[in-house]
């Protein structure tokens, strides 16, 4: 049997020798689509640095039997994807709403959903500017998200097979992708569009709506919650709509219609979102960082949708979790225990980002990835759309600024946290104008903000920026 | 100072319920280079020109303002809220404007805000206080479409350089009439604008434009846009309606209708080409431009601009050469 190494991060030429202690039936037990067959996806991280995930040499992964798991099962994902086509599952790309269509897409059985924006990573991981320059062709500008190398993918269909129904959100979130999906659409894909409403944050009514300066006879208005209350509970029967538009098309596509499925899927989504919500916890608040920031970033992604196999994703981070208990039962990790905890806010198109500030001696603590619909937990005593529709309201894109770094900012107040990142992009509507705001409410700590460049873009000048605001941490240790 | 401004940002959001209220509605239009510069200050370089401009604006004006209302729309100017609220006592209000065809959103969200407007002004929006102000709107949107008749004649009897001089007044809330425009006809070649809005200041592109060419109809938040809406209910169901179908946005999905009107209507101007004006980051134009090209079939200038105007003369010359190009 495969012993568990001391923990630390490692190369793929230590990845590489340590696979050979493998023994065969390992590798074969861990299949997707629980086929034994075809399904096998444990290999070294090397395997996919052959196949184009050039970056890979130069990154560092935990080196757990859990973690190989992960990033074999991840990297795997075009060829199941494909894979998923040929043995006629079809196969649903959800757009834009990051973590609610899924849960509906899951309660028809044989139907794959995938973010085909998750893609965003592969010129990154490739250190190629194909999709990039090929999004460019196709009209995206220059500077825009990196989501745009969805665009490209839809283009050359080599990345991810046609789909066989496309759900496109767009709303109140960012622009940049609702001109990536208008785009694909042009390119002959039908998409059912869904409107994604915004939320109008009643947190604090009286800095949302102030009335002093006003003239006299406007100074006697109340102000209170039921300004915002009375428009956000509409928002949930927007949204229900919207999801039963996304029931009746699966229904009409499929032939099935159970709404028993849609509970279970639930249920799912929720088992994931809080198996992940507690290896978060326990990579956090540990006195040394079990689990790696890459690693951890990659499973709260998985929250959106499994990596296209909900349920083999979930035994993943069974064992992900197991192994990470067991790390801070005996006070092991991946990082040194004087590392500086951070909060990452905006997740980075390039993962070695992730790497590097850990090497700088930081530890990531905290995150705010625009994922946060996806995080959290669906109700199960109230009707699955509703349930649906209230997980959704509390997306990070729809609402204020002031509300989607509310709960950074509390763990700051805390002393959780000694710094904070930010990983923009440029040209990307909600950086652009999120960006100061977010400086300014969490400037009790030092906050250092950075664009990631594009693939082989990451200059001394950035390093060294990093590692000066590495320092001016610990100088305040 | 007194207040007297509801500033706006959008062309979705009823003029005729701000004028409710008592005080003008000000469409939030600024490009002054200076007023850039200090909206820079609160927002990253890559954020739009004209937002960071109306942030300048407003931070240098703020005692003019009662309240500001925007949409959802664009997401740059939606978060623009966001720092007003972070920076300033001005109360805030934001429609959701849907990008999808969901009109019962819109109707709602304009329920919602003249309900919150009448609460500001406490002033109830009867139904005669709405005739009256939809008839005073509707009443300058005629005279507006009158003079755009003129502008769209073949020959052209009137430049867009002139006739935006009455939009602007219109935008800025102050309904007028008498506007003397000397009927200059022109033979240069027709074109359509379109794209990003033309910022109160940024009139001079305009000038620029039409030395050699005659713009004959235009698509841009800042000139003509509003005369898309037309009220035909004079009651508030009316109002609902009238700004919900107008030529939509780009912004909406899918936007195959917006292409479709604006093609049909460069068709029935018989313009010879087309001129893109884009604001720096502005992805709502800058994703279709290409787009653009294929559906309209036509010659596309591609202006870019951060309102800075440095580049005055290379513009000349690239326009010159656009003009030579559909003689």
């Amino acid at each position: 049997m495969f012993q568990a190494p001391k923990p630390k991060k490692i190369g793929l030429n230590e990845w590489s020798e340590q696979f050979k202690l493998i023994p065969d039936q390992l590798i074969k037990k861990y299949c997707y689509y629980h086929n034994s067959e075809w399904g096998i996806y444990l290999s070294p991280p090397a395997t996919f640095m052959v196949y184009g995930a050039r970056e890979l040499k130069r990154l560092k992964f935990d080196n757990s039997l859990a973690c190989l798991r992960l990033w074999g099962f991840v990297f795997n994902e075009s060829e199941r994807l494909f894979r998923a086509k040929q043995i006629g599952k079809k196969l649903i790309a959800t757009m834009g709403d990051l973590g609610t269509v899924p849960v509906i897409v899951m309660a028809f059985p044989d139907c794959v959903p995938f973010y085909p924006e998750c893609i965003w990573w592969t010129p990154f991981f490739k250190e190629s500017t194909v999709l990039l320059d090929t999004a460019a062709e196709l009209g995206a500008p220059e500077a825009t998200c990196f989501s745009k190398a969805a665009l490209a993918a839809f283009y050359k269909r080599a990345y991810f097979p046609k789909p066989d129904l496309i759900f496109a959100s767009t709303g109140a979130s960012c622009d940049d992708y609702s001109c990536v999906m208008q785009l694909v659409a042009d390119l002959g894909y039908e998409p059912v569009w869904l409107e994604i409403p915004l939320r109008k944050d009643s947190t604090n009514p009286e800095d949302l709506c102030r009335q002093k300066d006003l003239p006299k006879r406007f100074k006697n208005r109340e102000i209170t919650d039921s300004k915002f209350e009375i428009q956000n509970s509409k928002l949930e029967d927007y949204l229900i709509n919207e999801y039963q538009l996304v029931w009746k098309t699966l229904v009409n596509i499929t032939g099935s219609e159970d709404k028993n499925l849609l509970l279970k899927s639930i249920k799912k989504a929720n088992h994931l979102r809080q198996l992940v919500a507690r290896i978060k916890e326990l990579t956090y608040t540990a006195a040394i960082a079990p689990l790696p920031a890459l690693e951890l970033m990659t499973i709260e992604f998985g929250n959106l949708y499994g990596y296209a196999d909900f349920d083999e994703w979930i035994a993943i981070l069974e064992m992900v979790y197991e192994m990470v208990k067991k790390r801070v039962e005996k006070g092991v990790g991946v990082l040194l225990e004087s590392a500086i905890p951070i909060a990452w806010i905006t997740p980075s198109a390039d993962p070695l980002l992730l790497n590097f500030v850990e090497d700088l001696g930081l530890r990531i603590v905290a995150t705010e990835y625009v994922i946060n619909q996806a995080l959290v937990p669906i109700e199960e005593d109230v009707e699955p759309f509703r349930a649906l529709a209230r997980s959704f309201l509390k997306a990070s894109l729809i609402g204020s600024t002031q509300e989607r770094v509310k709960r950074i900012n509390t763990d700051i107040k805390s002393g959780k946290i000694k710094g904070v990142l930010i990983t923009n992009m440029l040209g990307a509507s909600h950086c652009a104008m999120e960006t100061r705001i977010i400086e300014k409410l969490l400037s009790d700590v030092p906050v250092l903000t950075i664009d990631v460049p594009t693939p082989f873009g990451i200059t001394e000048q950035l390093k060294t920026r990093l590692i000066a605001f590495a320092e001016t941490l610990r100088s305040q240790k | 100072m007194v207040k007297n401004l509801i500033g706006y940002t959008c062309s979705y959001i009823p003029v005729e319920l701000l004028a409710a209220t008592g005080f003008r509605p000000y469409r939030l239009l600024h490009g002054e280079i200076r007023f850039v510069n200090e909206g820079e200050k609160l927002v990253r370089v890559d954020a739009c020109p004209l937002v960071k401009a109306n942030l300048g604006y407003l931070l240098a004006n703020k005692d003019k303002f009662v309240c500001i209302v925007g949409t959802s729309g664009c997401d740059m100017t939606r978060r623009m809220f966001d720092v007003l609220t972070s920076l300033t006592d001005i109360p805030t209000y934001l429609l959701n404007n849907p990008r999808t065809d969901k009109p019962q959103i819109f109707y709602d969200e304009i329920d919602w805000l003249v309900r919150e407007l009448e609460i500001l002004s406490q002033r109830k929006f009867t139904d005669e206080l709405l005739d009256n102000e939809i008839e005073r709107w509707e009443t300058a949107r005629n005279y507006c479409r009158r003079l755009n008749q003129k502008r769209a004649a073949n020959p052209s009897l009137i430049s867009t350089a002139d006739f935006a001089q009455v939009c602007i007044s219109y935008h800025r809330g102050k309904i007028g009439f008498g506007f003397n425009i000397a009927e200059k006809i022109s033979l240069q070649p027709r074109v359509y604008l379109l794209g990003s809005p033309i910022p109160y200041e940024a009139q001079s592109v305009i000038e620029l434009i039409e030395q050699n060419l005659r713009i004959v109809g235009d698509f841009n938040c800042g000139i003509s846009r509003f005369l898309n809406i037309k009220i035909k209910e004079k009651d508030l169901t009316g109002i609902k309606e009238a700004y919900y179908y107008q030529t939509p946005c780009i912004y909406k999905r899918p936007n195959n209708q917006f292409y479709q009107q604006i093609e049909s209507e460069i068709k029935e101007l018989g313009c010879k080409g087309i001129i893109a004006w884009t604001l720096d980051y502005c992805d709502n134009y800058e994703f279709e431009l290409k787009r653009s090209e294929r559906i309209f079939g036509l010659p596309i200038l591609r202006l870019r601009s951060d309102l800075s105007l440095q580049n005055t003369s290379q513009l000349k010359t690239r326009i010159d050469a656009f003009a030579e190009m559909i003689q």
